[in-house]
């Protein structure tokens, strides 16, 4: 966590596969995403169709430029939304303290090759999110995989790292 | 003659008076209405404004802060302090902690309704194309994070029409939550709000409320954080209890001492416990008139005007001083009264001109406070001519006036040789007027308030916290009935949508968003297609689209069961937080006029008030106003203070007036209202100089000065017939003067900033009036040949 803490900027290209109960197909994305300490997340997808995503303190900013639209979610009224995302913020960051706030974590492996597993701590997230299982090397992430309770589930790769 | 034989009869008169005014009084109710202060006749847009300040929503927030200890405990003690307070639905219409609480009955009324309710349902909304369009996009939802907003609803809502009615009403500032509940940014305080059953202008049952809150907070706090926590309560219903006790305590508690310290003076001047407490007779009678005039002109006396009783203490005492002071040894009271009343009685005149003027102006806090004074001084005045003189002793004079007199008449003497320092400071004061550059006049409704600066600054800071709305532009319009009012609330937010989109502002509230009017309910209706049709649009938009075969059936189901349902109407929304909200947005009128339903359109963070304006007259409704209740309150403050100063000047050149007929030397009227002039100019400059924005009530109180100052110049250019007599006067004055002080000096240690104010402003004033009358009047020239 330390080592991740240090990072001052990091980006990368990802690719996402996610399977639906709702869908008869799994649904894919690529694009690139870019952190910049101490809290700012970009995730720009460019395929299927281009959607940018912004998080910086409390807010999520959603921007699908082909249609010309922008919501703005407060996450403070989406406790989920703010726990998935969460997990991926403050991993990067380095921040344990944060991550506790929302799950029990769970670190294995070694420096070269860890494994960060989250158990939702409170029971709302808990409903919706089973448990994150966060890989990687040194301060990179490699792979987030999300489980949900309903068994839809989702894993992002993460590639070209350039910290 | 002897007294004892013409003055029986004014006694039992006046004993039956007290007797009737006592009854009356006995049946007044006593308001502590602050609207009391707000002018009578206003404009519609300013009817609003105070139907607001009386009785609006705004006025019903009871603002509650926990501060001290741990954010643990303090939202521990949050929760209980709502969960208590929820069990008193008779007393508080809504508590609000950040709690879910309620928050599933919003979601379900919305998502049962989600048909009728949400704009977004037009002819064609529902078409394949747009189907395809709404479903492409659910698509790409669900690969981002935000798609977990809407997956679970997606069977039953595949346009997404509860994502846009929770987007409409979530775009209102909200206070930070921490564990559950609210807290301020710092997260130093959890905070409440509950709304009151009770209108703001009932403060008997908001102090109740408020008592409420104490007691439920004191009972579900243990013992050990009760230490460290501190409850803090605000906003207008808190105010106008607290202001309502405060005017009570300090009225109260500044008139027991006003009288205690006058009551000593004048025991250790008169010997006599008799003649002190004839001397307290005018006084007292005085105020019993005026409360029972004030009663029968206004049907209710307000707090403020009683608070009064404190300041005519300073006038109407000073009548019996003069004329037990006056009294010179071996004569009659009423010989003294023979050679004093035509001076008083000028003194008297002058005074009503003053408080005539405060009779006639729009005001109707004002007003009683004319009525008051007027009647008090008169009761007083009539009370010492008719009344004391039967009752003194044989005998009686204050020996202490003859004692001090030869010291007061040196320094009297010596007094005329400051004229000319007072010529310069005066100058001086005029040219400082002159020069200042900022206003005098506080321009703000808010300088009548009777709300200490503390509390203000309190309420400031906990309205920041909760994100609480200061809500200054309205659209209002009237209409006949509550759907023709929210017909007329659906083509106003049309307009404001576009206004929205133009950045004229960010955004508005509509009655019509919670509950649509019944003709925009059927067309939404009817923009459902029927179950068949609907099926067949959705496989065609479906197609090529990964989504299950059958996930939609829930939508079809509620669209063919929407287009059935019954309407919706106010009592669809009982028990959600909604219908609080409709309620304020949608009020009846009092009375029953044609126009009986009012519905407001509150505005956010509006940038061009005048083209929002212009749109609205072009609506075919006419009617619709847009309300800027800060400017709106701010002119009628100007307006009203205008007036005031109008009936002032107007009191004024009458007070000129009379002492020019009575005096019959444009001289001597001049030498009696120099010292005057100088006085008010200089107590003038020195409220400014220390930093004060004058109101309203400042100009009360100079009103006061000149009442009370003309009767002291008017004694001192009196003529005497020897010096012995002039010292005598003098005498009296300076007693006066001192009981003056202290009524009005004990004032400006009130926490309310209308006693404070006129307490400051007329203690001021009085001492300066009496020492230019000393420095400027010259004594008669007649009575310098008749040394002792």
């Amino acid at each position: 966590m330390q080592n991740l803490a240090q990072v001052q900027s990091a980006s990368g290209s990802f690719t996402e596969r996610k399977h639906l109960a709702i869908l008869n197909a799994p649904l894919d994305s690529s694009g690139t995403l870019i952190y910049t300490a101490p809290g700012r997340l970009e995730k720009h997808t460019r395929l299927p169709k281009p959607e940018t995503l912004v998080l910086e303190q409390d807010k999520l900013v959603i921007e699908y430029k082909d249609r010309n639209q922008r919501r703005t979610l407060a996450l403070q009224d989406y406790p989920v939304i703010w726990a998935l995302v969460e997990s991926i913020r403050s991993t990067l960051a380095g921040d344990l303290k944060t991550l506790q706030r929302f799950y029990r974590t769970h670190l294995a492996g070694s420096e070269s090759q860890w494994r960060l597993s989250l158990i939702p701590a409170e029971s709302n997230i808990g409903t919706v999110v089973r448990e994150i299982h966060i890989g990687g090397s040194r301060n990179r992430v490699r792979t987030i995989e999300v489980i949900e309770t309903a068994g839809d589930r989702s894993l992002m790769t993460i590639a070209g790292d350039t910290p | 003659m002897t007294a004892r034989a013409v003055s029986r009869w004014p006694v039992i008169v006046w004993l039956g008076a007290l007797v009737a005014c006592a009854a009356i009084i006995g049946k007044t109710d006593f308001t502590a209405d602050l609207s009391a202060f707000l002018p009578r006749a206003p404009t519609p847009a300013q009817e609003v404004l105070v139907r607001q300040l009386r009785d609006g929503v705004v006025s019903r927030l009871v603002l509650i802060a926990i501060e001290g200890g741990t954010p643990a405990a303090l939202a521990s003690a949050s929760r209980r302090l709502a969960a208590g307070l929820r069990q008193q639905p008779e007393s508080f219409a809504a508590i609000s902690n950040g709690e879910d609480s309620g928050r599933g009955e919003d979601r379900g009324f919305l998502w049962r309704n989600r048909y009728v309710l949400s704009p977004a349902v037009r002819t064609g909304h529902f078409s394949s194309a747009d189907l395809r369009l709404a479903l492409e996009d659910n698509l790409r939802l669900l690969g981002s994070p935000a798609g977990l907003l809407m997956q679970r609803s997606l069977p039953g809502d595949p346009s997404g029409e509860m994502l846009r009615l929770v987007d409409q009403f979530a775009g209102v500032a909200r206070p930070d939550t921490r564990d559950g509940v609210w807290f301020s940014q710092d997260g130093t305080r959890a905070l409440l709000v509950a709304q009151t059953r009770a209108a703001g202008y009932d403060i008997d049952a908001q102090e109740r409320a408020v008592a409420l809150i104490q007691r439920i907070y004191a009972n579900t706090t243990e013992a050990p954080t009760r230490e460290a926590q501190t409850l803090l309560l605000s906003g207008p219903a808190v105010f106008a209890v607290t202001t309502r006790a405060r005017i009570k305590t300090d009225a109260w508690r500044f008139s027991v001492i006003a009288t205690t310290l006058v009551a000593v003076l004048l025991l250790v001047l008169y010997r006599s416990p008799r003649v002190l407490l004839l001397g307290l007779a005018p006084v007292a009678s005085g105020a019993l008139a005026g409360v029972a005039a004030v009663s029968l002109g206004f049907g209710a006396v307000h707090g403020i005007t009683l608070g009064f009783g404190a300041t005519l203490i300073g006038e109407a005492v000073d009548y019996a001083i003069y004329l037990f002071t006056q009294i010179v040894p071996g004569s009659t009271p009423a010989a003294t009264l023979t050679r004093i009343w035509p001076t008083l009685q000028l003194g008297l005149l002058t005074s009503l001109c003053g408080f005539a003027a405060l009779l006639l102006t729009g005001f109707p806090g004002l007003a009683q406070l004319g009525l008051f004074s007027m009647t008090g001084l008169v009761v007083a005045a009539m009370v010492t001519r008719w009344v004391l003189p039967a009752l003194v002793p044989a005998g009686f004079a204050v020996h202490a006036a003859a004692g001090l007199a030869p010291q007061v008449a040196l320094v009297v003497q010596r007094a005329s040789l400051l004229r000319y320092p007072l010529l310069l400071v005066t100058v001086l004061a005029v040219a400082f007027l002159v020069a200042h550059r900022a206003p005098f006049w506080s321009d703000e409704l808010a300088s009548l308030s009777p709300i200490a600066a503390r509390d203000r600054a309190l309420d400031e800071q906990l309205r920041r916290d909760i994100g609480a709305p200061d809500v200054r532009h309205l659209v209002v319009i009237n209409a006949r009935d509550e759907d023709d009012a929210l017909a007329a609330s659906e083509r106003i937010a049309a307009v404001l949508e576009r206004a929205v989109a133009r950045g004229h502002l960010d955004g508005f509230e509509s009655p019509a968003a919670y509950l649509p009017s019944l003709a925009t309910q059927r067309a939404r209706q009817a923009a459902v297609p029927e179950p068949a049709q609907l099926r067949e649009n959705l496989s065609a938009a479906q197609r090529g689209l990964p989504f299950r075969p059958g996930l939609f059936e829930p939508f079809l189901q509620a669209a063919a069961a929407a287009k059935v349902q019954p309407l919706l109407n106010r009592a669809s929304l009982q028990g959600t937080a909604l219908a609080l909200k409709l309620d304020t947005l949608l009020v009846k009128n009092p009375g029953d006029g044609a126009m009986g339903w009012t519905a407001m359109l509150p505005l956010r963070a509006v940038r061009d008030a005048a083209a929002i304006g212009r749109d609205l007259a072009e609506l075919p409704d006419h009617g619709a106003v847009l309300i800027d209740l800060k400017r709106e309150s701010d002119a009628l403050y100007r307006t009203y203070r205008g007036e005031v100063i109008t009936y002032s000047l107007l009191g004024s050149a009458a007070i000129v007036l009379l002492l020019l007929i009575n005096l019959r030397s444009p001289r001597r009227v001049i030498e009696v209202l120099t010292p005057l002039a100088a006085a008010v100019i200089v107590t003038f400059s020195l409220l400014v100089l220390r930093g004060n924005l004058l109101s309203i009530f400042h100009l009360v109180g100079l009103l006061l000065v000149v009442a009370i100052g003309s009767n002291y110049a008017l004694f001192f250019a009196r003529p005497a017939a020897n010096s012995d007599e002039h010292a005598r006067t003098v005498v009296s004055l300076l007693f006066a003067n001192v009981t003056t002080l202290i009524g009005f000096g004990l004032l400006a240690f009130s926490e309310v900033p209308i006693l404070y104010a006129i307490g400051s402003t007329v203690g001021i004033g009085a001492l300066l009036s009496l020492a230019f009358s000393a420095i400027l009047i010259t004594r008669p020239p007649h009575q310098a040949v008749s040394p002792a």
